[in-house]
């Protein structure tokens, strides 16, 4: 039985269903995203887990423990929210030394052990400040650190980069992947950022309508994706002769489907071209490589491996 | 910045007037040398300031109108605490009539209220009494005390109070460590307006004080009923002298907009 077992979890709220049936395991160590659309039933998920939030039916299963029977209290998870909820009048020290407080740990111990959590996450020697004199990027490693300092069983983060600009974002995306393979703990993260949970992941739960609709490496998500939503949730898709085809796959060829380029826009590193063909619109992703590439309004064949 | 126009300026001038004028008339008048209430005064005295020491009902009747206030405000607070908490996050059978109840003393006129509880207070014993004061203030305070809890409670980030429960804190503690921490301003800000409200009181007081439980404001107005010398505006002089005093003193220890605005997200 895996670490971590959600089984035929339901939630339901009068006669919306929030979570339907929804069973995954997940293993020590891993990291694992919910990922969908606003109200698909991840952060619902997640909060049944956490136990704010409890079930309508269906089992929760941690190292083989009913978690349904524990008190939130007393599950001994790592959570880091979306708004970081930190506490504005306690200090960055007294944020993270709260839940070893809560666990009866000696002060001695705990100041060794809110020091060395605030060094893994690079925040050391803001020990003595307030939340608000932080930027967002820092309350979020705050909030980070409060949550691992506990060595939760598991770690729970409910959309906990959305608040940041998209440059910190990725910075922390790297971070926070590094932390997690330092500190080993095991990670559901729940986003609708397909980019982030793609970076982060061993394994996603693509959701929609409280359903997952495909579980599995975020490599075979994108390649393989069950269904039609998943390919157009996991990126760019092109449906051509009923087969769902990404838009890096396709090139420009000598003989193929044949198109005329409708416009062509320069993105750096790819060109991003749509194509009218008898298909209807086509959407090519081309590397740039430095060579020229063909016009707007050029004639072009376009051409695809069977995957 | 844009600045004002003139016609923006005067009108902000004369409001301030009409705010002031009032105010300023009355201490103006106090100084008087004369036995009656005339303006403007020809010469300045402090004739009816010392005579308030031949009328020591006033100073005991200014203290029992402040311990009076602290009291029946500081009360009304803690009666909202668990109903403004109750009422912010819960969503229950009886929620709205619960809210109307509380915040229906602003309903009704405190002349009805004053007679209600004259009744009420001459059949259970409590006619004239210092407890009786204090009850019915926390009635007449109640809604005022609980608004501002009430709004505090309400702008409180739920999740602060989960990640304090996912870090292992029973409900007793999330209470003591995070939530009341969180509220402190709003219960001050609460408490300030009650206080204020309940100092203020007289169209119910009357009913209910007696000779020896009178507060400031219903001996100043059973004064005013017999007499009509000045002695009344050199008590009410005093008593803006202490409320000006009071102000500038909160407002240096703590900020006064933070008082009276009562921000909930600012910690210390």
């Amino acid at each position: 039985m895996a670490f971590l077992a959600l089984d035929n979890l339901t939630k339901s709220f009068g006669s919306h269903i929030a979570v339907d049936r929804l069973t995954l395991g997940v293993e020590k160590g891993e990291f694992v995203s919910l990922l969908g659309p606003s109200g698909c039933g991840k952060t619902t998920t997640l909060q049944m887990i956490a136990g704010f939030v409890e079930p309508s039916a269906g089992a929760i299963t941690l190292e083989g423990r009913n978690l349904r029977a524990v008190k939130p209290a007393k599950r001994g998870l790592g959570i880091v929210f979306q708004s970081y909820a930190l506490f504005p009048h306690m200090t960055v020290a007294e944020n993270v030394s709260f839940g070893l407080e809560m666990q009866g740990i000696a002060a001695a111990e705990r100041a060794r052990r809110v020091g060395e959590t605030l060094d893994l996450v690079g925040l050391g020697e803001f020990a003595g400040r307030f939340p608000r004199q932080l930027s967002g990027g820092q309350q979020q490693r705050v909030a980070l650190a409060r949550a691992l300092v506990i060595r939760p069983q598991i770690l729970l983060l409910d959309e906990p980069l959305s608040n940041l600009d998209a440059k910190l974002r990725e910075e922390m995306q790297i971070e926070l992947r590094q932390i997690q393979r330092t500190v080993g703990t095991t990670t559901i993260l729940v986003t609708h950022d397909q980019g982030e949970a793609m970076a982060l992941s061993d394994r996603i739960v693509v959701m929609n309508h409280g359903r997952a609709e495909q579980i599995g490496p975020p490599h075979e998500a994108y390649e393989r994706p069950a269904t039609a939503f998943v390919a157009g949730f996991l990126g760019k898709t092109n449906l051509v002769n009923g087969a769902s085809v990404r838009p890096e796959r396709i090139s420009f060829a000598a003989s193929g489907l044949a198109g005329t380029v409708k416009t062509r826009i320069f993105q750096g590193n790819h060109w991003l071209y749509q194509v009218d063909t008898a298909d209807g619109l086509v959407t090519v992703i081309r590397q740039n490589t430095g060579e020229a590439m063909p016009e707007e309004g050029a004639a072009v064949h376009l051409a695809w491996g069977a995957s | 910045m844009s600045k004002n126009g003139p016609i923006a300026l005067a009108y902000h001038a004369l409001f301030v007037i009409f705010m002031l004028a009032p105010i300023v008339v009355v201490c103006w008048v106090a100084f008087t040398p004369e036995g009656f209430l005339s303006f403007p005064i020809q010469h300045w005295s402090l004739r009816w300031f010392k005579a308030l020491a031949f009328y020591p009902e006033f100073v005991a009747a200014f203290w029992r109108s402040l311990w009076l206030g602290a009291l029946s405000s500081a009360l009304a607070v803690t009666v909202s605490v668990p109903a403004a908490l109750a009422i912010a996050r819960y969503r229950f059978r009886g929620r709205e009539a619960m809210t109307a109840l509380f915040m229906s003393p602003l309903m009704i006129p405190n002349i009805v209220l004053g007679i209600a509880f004259l009744r009420f207070f001459t059949e259970i014993g409590l006619s004239g009494t210092f407890i009786g004061l204090v009850l019915s203030h926390i009635v007449i305070v109640l809604p005022f005390a609980l608004r501002l809890t009430l709004a505090s409670a309400i702008g409180l980030d739920r999740a602060i109070e989960h990640a304090a429960v996912s870090l292992g804190a029973s409900e007793w503690t999330v209470l003591k460590r995070v939530t009341l921490p969180l509220i402190v301003p709003g219960l001050a800000s609460g408490w300030a307006l009650a206080f204020i409200n309940s100092f203020d009181e007289v169209t119910m007081t009357v009913f209910v004080a007696a000779p020896g439980t009178e507060t400031l404001p219903v001996r100043m107005f059973l004064y005013i009923q017999d007499n009509i010398d000045p002695l009344v505006t050199s008590v009410s002089a005093c008593v803006i002298a202490v409320a000006v005093a009071a102000l500038v003193a909160l407002d240096r220890a703590y900020g006064l907009e933070r008082l009276l605005v009562g921000r909930g997200s600012h910690g210390r």
